[in-house]
Parts: C-alpha cells; structure tokens; sequence
C-alpha cells in the first residue's frame, strides 16, 4: 500500500470519539434518543457494509497501543501520588517544536480534523483517567521483521520523549493501576476532595476524569442509567494478620451529599472486599491492545473468532494486577473491575428486579469477554454458539432486509441491545448515511475482549480490522514488545496453518473468571482446544485416477482431493452457517477441549508427558514451526527468540509474572505488616524500583537487582 | 517385479496437515516435518483406496507410473492463489551423502521442475543448496579446520568436496542466468568455506543459511565476512542426514503405517508382496510459497527422489538399503 497510513487510523476509533463535540444529553434526555441512535446507527453500518464487504487490503498492517499512568514521585515527602496533567502533557509534547516539525504529535481535540502524522514519530492520545496517557506508533507496523525488531526501540522513545513533556518528578509508568487510586490520602496531585455531581464517588473526585465533555458525560449516564453508582466489590487477598471479616476500612458510611451516598448503607459493600464506586477505577486502568488491518472481511472474522480463546490465556499470562485502593487482592488481573466500572445494567437486566420496564435480561456488562463468533468458517459448529445470546430482533432482521448474512448481523444486532450513553443533540438532527458516528456511538462503547472493527467512512485506504484487547499493561518495554509480537505471529500462525481453536465460548467467558484468580496462571487450568489442526478430510469416492495411468496427465487441482487452505477466504465462505447439524462423523463438542494449563497451552504437553495428538501442541512450538518456514536473519531470530523465551519461561512459572513479583515485593517490605494494607511508603518503593531500577535495566543474567525474577529463571 | 525405477515422493502442502507433520517432540529432529509429512500423505490417499481386493496392488491406484517413475502419490499440484508477485518462494535442494555429483545436473533439474510445476509458477526467488558433509559449528569460532568426515572422504568421494560442490554450482548458475532462480545460496558455510568457494563461482550466493540453534551465537569472523561479501546470514531449522535410506523402506515398506509398496528387505522372496531391490534416497526438496506481505505461508512441503535397484549410471553407491 502506498499510502500513508497513521496508525491511528488502523487502530481505531479514538478520534471518532474525540471530535464529536455539541451539547450532550442527560441521561434521562439520552434514554428517549436510544431507540433513535441505534436505527441511525444501524442504517450507518449497513452503509459501511455494503460498501467495503468486497474490500481487499493486501498488506498486513497493525498496531499497539500502550497506556501510561503519569506519577509524581515526591522523594522529600517519600510518597507518590497520580499527576493529573495529562493536559499539560500533551500540549507541552504538541508544542514542541522539533516534534511539530514532522507533524503534531497530539490530534487536535477541537479542530475536528485529527492531525496527519508524516513522520514516524509516536503519537499521544488523552484518555479516561486525567492522569493517563496512551502511546501509538507514528505509523503502522508491517510483518516485515525489521519492523517487528523496532517494536521495542519504538515503545522504548514514547518512553522517553512522554517523560521529556513531563515535570521533572513525573514518570510514564506502565502499571495497569495506581496501587493507592482511592485511599484517604492526597494520591492525587493536584489534589481535590471526592464527591463530585458527576461520579459522586466517595473515593475520587471528578477532576480524575479527563475534562472534555465526552467523560463526565460517559460516568454520569452510565451511573443514571444504572440507577446507582457503579459497584466494584475485589476479595482482599486474606494474609496472616488480615483482620477477619474484612471490612473495608476506607467506605464511609456518614456521607449525605448526594443520594448515591445511600448505596454502601444500601449494602454495595460487601464484606471481606475492597470496595469501589467509580468509572475510573476501571477505565483508569492501563492496557495493552493490538489491532490488526485483516486482508479482508473473512480473514477478519476467521481472526476475530480463532483469537477469541486466547484472549483469557493472554489475560492470564500478562497478569500485573495485584493491589487496589491500598490493599493485597485476591485476584490478578483488572478486566472484571473495568467490567463492572461501566456496568450500566439496570436492576431488572441484571435480574434483581422482575422486567417491567426493561426489554431483557443481560448477563454481561457492556465490558467484558465477547459472545459471538462471526467467521463464516465450515468448523462453526452451532454447539460453540450461546443459544440464549441477546439479540435485537428488529434491528437484526433491518441488516438481513439489507443483505447482510445472518452470523455478522447477529453480532451486531447483540452489541446494539445497549444504548447509547453519550448522545449529542446536534447529532439528532439529521442522518449522515455516509458517516459512521451513530454505528461508532453503539460499537465503541462495547468494550469486548475483542473488537471487529468495519474500516471508517473517511478513510478509504484502510481496510478491515480486528483487536485484541485483553492484555495487560507489562511494567517494562521489553515486556510490551514481546507480547505485542507474540500475537502478531500467533495471528500469522492461525493463518498459515489454518488453525482451528475453537470452543464453546461459554467456556471462553469461563476462562476470562478462571483468569483473576489469584496466581490463576500456575494454579488454575482452563478450557482449550486439543487437536487445533484442520482435518485433512478423505477424497471423496470418485474415479478421478485411472490406477497406473500411462501418460503424465495429472487431474484438475480443483479435484475433490485439493483440501489445502485458500488465503484468499473463499474456503471459508462455502457453507458454514451455524444453523443445522453438524455433518455427520463429527464427535461430540465436549470431546474436542479440555482443561489446560496456560503452560500447556503455551508451551505444549510438559517434557516427560507421553505423546498423545489428544493434546494441545503449544502455541510456541507453532510460532516456532512457523519462523522456521521464513527466511529470518540470525539477528532477528535470535531477537524473537528473546521474547518468546519470556513468554514460554512465564507460562511455566520460572520467570514471575508482574503480579506475582509485586505481592512478594509488598510481603517482603519492612513495612508490610501482613495486614493485606499497602501503605504509602510500601507504594513509594514499590514505585521508585520500577522506575529507577526495573524498567531502565537491560540485562538481569546477574540474576541480581529489583525485580530479576520476572526477567532471568533462578537457574 | 524386478525393477529399476525413480519413485518421486511428495508431501503435499504440510501447512494444511499440522497434525501429522507437528507430532511431539516437534524441533527435536528437523526431519520430522519431511518423514511425516510424507507419511501423512500416504496414508490419505491409502485410506481413501483401502477397498481394493488386492491390498498389494492397492498402491497402483494412488500412484502414477510414467516410464520409469513412479509418483507417490500421483502429483497434484496446488497452484498459489494469488499473482506470482504476491509470493517470496523459497526452495532448498539437498544433495544426499553418497550419491555421486555427476548425477546432481540431472537431479536438479528434476527436483526444480516439480517444484515449478507443483507451485504453477516459472521461477523461485532463492535456492539454496545443501551440500552433504557441510557442517557448521558455531563453537568454532571460523577457524574450523576441514571436518574429519569431509577432509577423509574428499579422497575416496568426490561428492564431497569443493570441486564437487563448485560443479554442482554451476549447474544453479545456468538456472540463475536463464531467470528461473533469482537469488542462489548456501547452507552451513563457515567463512573460510566461503572463502575457498567464492572466487571459483561468477554467480555469488546472497544467503548463507545457520542452524537456528546457533543463531544468537554466530561467530564474528562469519558475521563480518558474510557482511563484507554482501551475504545474509538466515536461520534453517534442517537436519543434515534429511532421509535416511532406512526411513525410506519404512515409509515406503509394508509396515504398519508404511505405504506398501516395497517390500520388507532389498532381497525379499519372490512369494512377499511389494518391489525388491535396493532403495537409495538421492536428493530432496523443499519449497515454500509465503505471501510477502502478510507473513502468510501458503504452501509449503517436500519432493524426495529414491532410486530402487540400479541406477542408470550403474554407479555403486554408498548408503542403500
């Protein structure tokens, strides 16, 4: 592809949001407008549809997209406490003037116009927290392995140059949370006092949020639609001296400022938990997504669906998550407390109260592991499929009137049973068929563990796309890269070898709980295909050779015999709707999965184990397999080899996990009392290591140094 | 059936038969991908014409004869999907041990026209050629002396050795000068192979190919020289010894999972079904057809070529079974 591409564009909808600007509604105004922005939204995506179902986008592009606490480190006061200057931030980055040179860094929140990257310097985005920052590459990245090499040099300079446009004593920090987010204490800098009319947290204020309208918006029709605020309730992790019950010794039970103050008398908090009352301490949550542009609709839908069961292996694998609001926590991973964060569901969708005004009952937050497959695969079974998945019939059956095959509509009909929660008056005026803000309004607010993504309206260059959203933000670069590339290739793998991992993707929203637990990556197993291979099915019965024929005519290689795999997807649009039996011979769904440790997924059956093809070969081996059929330079094999090391020795417990290596650090501290508290001076430390030590440190062989155990095996 | 006869053994795509060909333990022997994917490939077609009444004639149906040669299984090319420009197509010829060089003119050219027939397409971007006896060993450090294999058989096997290696070149060079094959190269070369060779070849090789395992430990005299000589140096995942003579009989014997079209032994009774006499792998062959921008392999599998009885040339040779 010639043109030029900001990665922006290939990743996303960021801009989309951005630039809407105009007068939002209030929840109980947005409601009345709900039915009306799905129907315009709708219209938009059959639109979009129709106009790039036949697209064709010859190149593998992609992106990832790294997200940054901002820190400010006091060492006079040996505290640290979030700096709420992502403004500042990024205008000091827009202002500089080499970096202006080759183009704005920061798209332009007010012109509307996202600005054009010429260059291949990152690019800064705002986001939820005010003291978040998000990092993209200036442009795409390509499957050539030069690229995949400066994935980590290129993670490495927004390092850098974020830190250059910082305070002196403020850092990047990739940490998914602020261990210390909602205490008592100023952890924020500047500081404000909670309870404000927009998140009327108890915890945190509104000036958390990031200010643009968009965001205060967000938080307070999802807490009006709810009819409460939002509750996140996380197990403490129960430590020798933990007082028991555990009651959450920060809730307070006195406050009368608003009427949400009712709901902890109302029981929100529950015992033996920490408990949380705001948007932000979910979407102020760092992560680690990868977008790829596909080569078209059906390799995108194939790749939506094959890497849906990765997506709570990878969860897993990259857990980083182990203190909230001060406290140790039974569970590893943030997603369930971003899922509940935006948990809009009323009472009778949730079902505490019978349906009377409410159309349904939804078992999932807008937020959490996807419920559909969507690729028009043969190996679809309908037994993989959730029967009792919620649909909009209506909307459902406008997109089959307009063409659309029932497996994609259905998908989409289950993201549109939500309402939009941010709605701009102006926007009601009129239906811009051509435009995508309606679609995008519905789409962007379903925040599911993996994204398939229609190309925009506005920029014709870019093709289908899919994300993957379920990883968590890694402490350093190193880490980051290795992940970022390790789903790249895994996505070259499915692809290659035709891979087939599917499951009942109950099993896959299963696995995504299986994933929290605490150390749920050594001490849990979970659901995964064994034999992830195609079937080499035999020829049919047909005369097509004449036993020892003479001449050296060989038959046609359309032959019934030709059952090797077609790149261009017209495989995999043959037949394959879910509906109807499967064909006869196939053996019961139950026997193609079983339980797995994310080692055995990853690294295969353990050395000792006998052979059997009953088991899942391991996604390294496969990788490998498939690096093998390239022609690699020495250097970026031994390179790749770096980062599937990592992630091979963190499967299988010699190498620790972020979260693993932050418990014992906590336990380990002076002033740890084993209480389940993480005090300011513990986070201090905690904080100081990894800027100061871990995250700068290149070489860990010495087996020595904060933070080895997640870099070099004990040998 | 007394015969002297040129079996032509094929894999097929090995991308589309992952369960076969990535048996456990995967890379502890670089063959497998080649043994089981030939394997696996028998057996399909086996299976689909197991309802013969005369299992040892079963083979007859699966396979085509064409003068002198057989094709197991019959050839049935899976052209690419896309244009030719989309693909990097890489081919990798393997010389056996034992087989004398004046056969590798002929042997090329019969291993490089499957490929392109196989494939539909009339050129490869890079071959590279193995060579038996070629073996580089990273600890070293360059200044390797001539192995003892190589430095002992370089008098009593003439397929060993520079002079070998330099002919069996120039046959690569026409194919290069006519536009069939873009780019040559090597395997294993250490650089003061490399150094011996290039001023005997006018077509330079562009890619010397290392065994993975080595690839973080490459010594600096091959890194500089391959540097200075505008060579890049790529990772292989191959075994030297591809396919074994032995290997063969069983893949081809009556055994169980063999393809029953051998018999047991060279010398079997007349009363044992299959064809007696020797087998002698002679080259081998493998492609790989990757959609350049998308990282996406395509196809990707083997031809070998297995002498049964004499060869044409009457030439004794060393490794038959």
């Amino acid at each position: 592809m010639t043109d030029y591409l900001d990665a922006n564009d290939i990743l996303g909808h960021r801009l989309l949001l951005m630039v809407a600007l105009g007068t939002p509604l209030q929840w109980d105004q947005a409601k009345g407008a709900a039915a009306h922005v799905r129907d315009w939204g709708i219209e938009q995506l059959l639109t979009i549809w129709r106009n790039n179902k036949d697209k064709e986008r010859a190149v593998l592009l992609w992106g990832d997209e790294v997200e940054y606490l901002v820190i400010a480190v006091d060492e006079s006061e040996q505290k640290v406490r979030l700096s709420l200057s992502q403004a500042e931030v990024l205008k000091a980055l827009a202002e500089n003037e080499e970096l202006a040179k080759h183009g704005s860094m920061v798209p332009d929140l007010q012109g509307g116009e996202g600005a054009k990257n010429s260059c291949t310097l990152p690019t800064f985005h705002p986001e939820f927290g005010r003291f978040m920052l998000e990092s993209t590459p200036g442009k795409p990245w390509s499957i050539d392995f030069k690229d995949l090499l400066q994935v980590e040099a290129d993670m490495k300079r927004r390092r850098v140059i974020a830190k250059e446009h910082m305070a002196k004593d403020h850092y990047p920090v990739t940490l998914t949370t602020f261990p210390r987010l909602g205490t008592k204490d100023d952890f924020i800098t500047p500081y404000y006092p909670p309870s404000g009319p927009a998140l009327r947290s108890q915890f945190v204020p509104d000036e958390i949020a990031n200010p643009h309208i968009r965001f205060p918006t967000l938080a307070a029709n999802i807490r009006g639609r709810r009819g409460r605020k939002v509750e996140l309730n996380v197990p403490v992790f129960k430590d020798k001296e933990t007082p028991w019950p555990f009651h959450d010794p920060t809730v307070d039970y006195d406050m009368h400022q608003w009427p949400e103050d009712d709901d902890v008398r109302n029981g929100a908090a529950k015992d033996n938990c920490v408990y949380m009352d705001a948007m932000a301490f979910g979407m102020g949550s760092c992560c680690l997504q990868i977008t790829f542009q596909a080569k078209n609709i059906n390799e995108g839908r194939r790749l939506y669906d094959q890497l849906s069961p990765l997506g709570p292996i990878l969860l897993a694998l990259t857990a980083a998550t182990p203190i909230y609001k001060g406290f140790l926590v039974d569970t590893d991973v943030r997603w369930n407390q971003i899922s509940r964060a935006v948990d809009d569901r009323t009472r009778e969708e949730l079902g505490e109260a019978p349906l009377k005004n409410d159309r349904w009952r939804i078992p999932k937050s807008r937020y959490a592991s996807n419920s559909t497959y969507i690729a028009q695969d043969p190996r679809l079974r309908s037994e993989y499929l959730d029967p009792d998945l919620v649909v909009d019939e209506k909307l459902k059956q406008r997109l089959i009137d307009g063409g659309m095959d029932d497996l994609l509509a259905t998908h989409f009909a289950h993201l549109f049973i939500r309402d939009p929660l941010v709605v701009f008056s102006e926007d009601l005026k009129e239906l811009d068929v051509n435009g995508s803000n309606h679609f995008e309004n519905l789409q962007s607010t379903n925040w599911q563990h993996m994204r398939f993504k229609p190309p925009p309206p506005d920029n014709p260059s870019i093709g289908w796309r899919v994300e993957f959203r379920s990883m968590e933000i890694q402490m350093t670069d190193f880490e980051n890269a290795a992940f970022s590339i390790f789903i790249v290739l895994l996505s070259r793998v499915i692809l290659s070898f035709d891979l087939n991992l599917y499951i009942p993707i109950a099993r896959t929203t299963e696995n995504m709980e299986t994933a929290h637990k605490r150390n749920a990556l050594l001490d849990d197993k979970f659901w995964f295909r064994k034999d992830p291979f195609p079937q080499k099915t035999t020829p049919a019965a047909s005369p097509f050779l004449r036993p020892q024929a003479s001449n050296s005519e060989v038959p046609s290689q359309q032959s019934e015999l030709d059952q090797s795999p077609k790149l261009n997807g017209a495989r995999h649009t043959a037949g394959g709707t879910t509906s109807g039996t499967p064909p006869p011979g196939l053996s019961p769904v139950e026997d193609e999965y079983c339980l797995h440790t994310v080692s055995e997924v990853i690294n295969g059956p353990s050395p000792g184990a006998p052979t059997s093809t009953d088991q899942f070969p391991g996604l390294i081996p496969l990788v490998q397999h498939y690096l093998s059929s390239l022609n690699l330079s020495v250097t970026t094999r031994c390179q790749i080899e770096r980062y599937l090391e990592l992630i091979a020795r963190r499967a299988d417990g010699s190498l620790w996990t972020n979260a693993r290596w932050m418990r014992q650090y906590v336990s380990e501290h002076a002033e740890y009392k084993h209480d389940s508290a993480v005090n300011e001076k513990v986070t201090y430390d905690l904080i100081k290591a990894l800027v100061d030590e871990i995250e700068p440190r290149e070489d860990w062989s010495s087996r020595q140094g904060v933070g080895w155990e997640m870099f070099e095996p004990s040998g | 059936m007394a015969a002297n006869m040129k079996l032509i053994l094929s894999t097929s795509n090995v991308m589309s038969s992952g369960q076969s060909v990535m048996r456990r333990p995967i890379y502890s022997k670089s063959n497998v991908e080649l043994v089981n994917g030939l394997r696996a490939n028998f057996s399909l077609y086996q299976h689909h014409f197991s309802s013969s009444n005369n299992p040892s004639d079963a083979y007859k149906q699966w396979t085509t004869q064409e003068d002198n040669t057989l094709f197991v299984p019959v050839l049935r090319p899976q052209t690419l999907s896309e244009p030719r420009e989309s693909y990097d197509i890489t081919v990798k010829l393997f010389y056996l041990p034992g087989i004398p060089a004046s056969r590798r003119c002929k042997h090329t050219r019969e291993a490089i026209d499957l490929v392109l027939k196989e494939l539909g397409v009339q050129s490869v971007d890079l071959l590279i050629v193995s060579f038996p006896g070629v073996s580089f060993d990273a600890d070293d450090d360059g200044e390797e002396e001539m192995s003892e294999d190589e430095s002992a058989s370089a008098d009593s096997d003439d397929s060993q050795g520079l002079d070998a290696q330099v002919k069996s070149w120039k046959v690569l060079e026409d194919y290069h000068s006519r536009g069939i094959i873009s780019q040559l190269g090597l395997s294993e070369f250490s650089s003061d192979r490399l150094d011996k060779f290039l001023p005997e070849v006018s077509v330079r090789p562009t890619v010397d190919q290392i065994n993975v395992k080595d690839c973080c430990v490459v010594p600096k005299t091959l890194i500089m020289y391959a540097k200075n000589n505008n060579i890049e140096l790529l990772t292989h995942n191959d075994c030297m010894d591809i396919l074994p003579c032995g290997t063969t009989r069983e893949l081809l014997g009556p055994g169980d999972g063999g393809a029953h079209i051998l018999a047991s032994n060279p010398d079997s009774p007349d009363s044992e079904p299959g064809l007696k006499g020797n087998i002698e792998p002679q080259w081998v062959i493998k492609y790989t057809a990757v959609v350049k921008d998308r990282g996406v392999v395509e196809n990707k599998g083997y031809f070998a070529m297995a002498q049964l009885g004499e060869s044409e040339d009457g030439l004794p040779s060393k490794s038959k079974c």
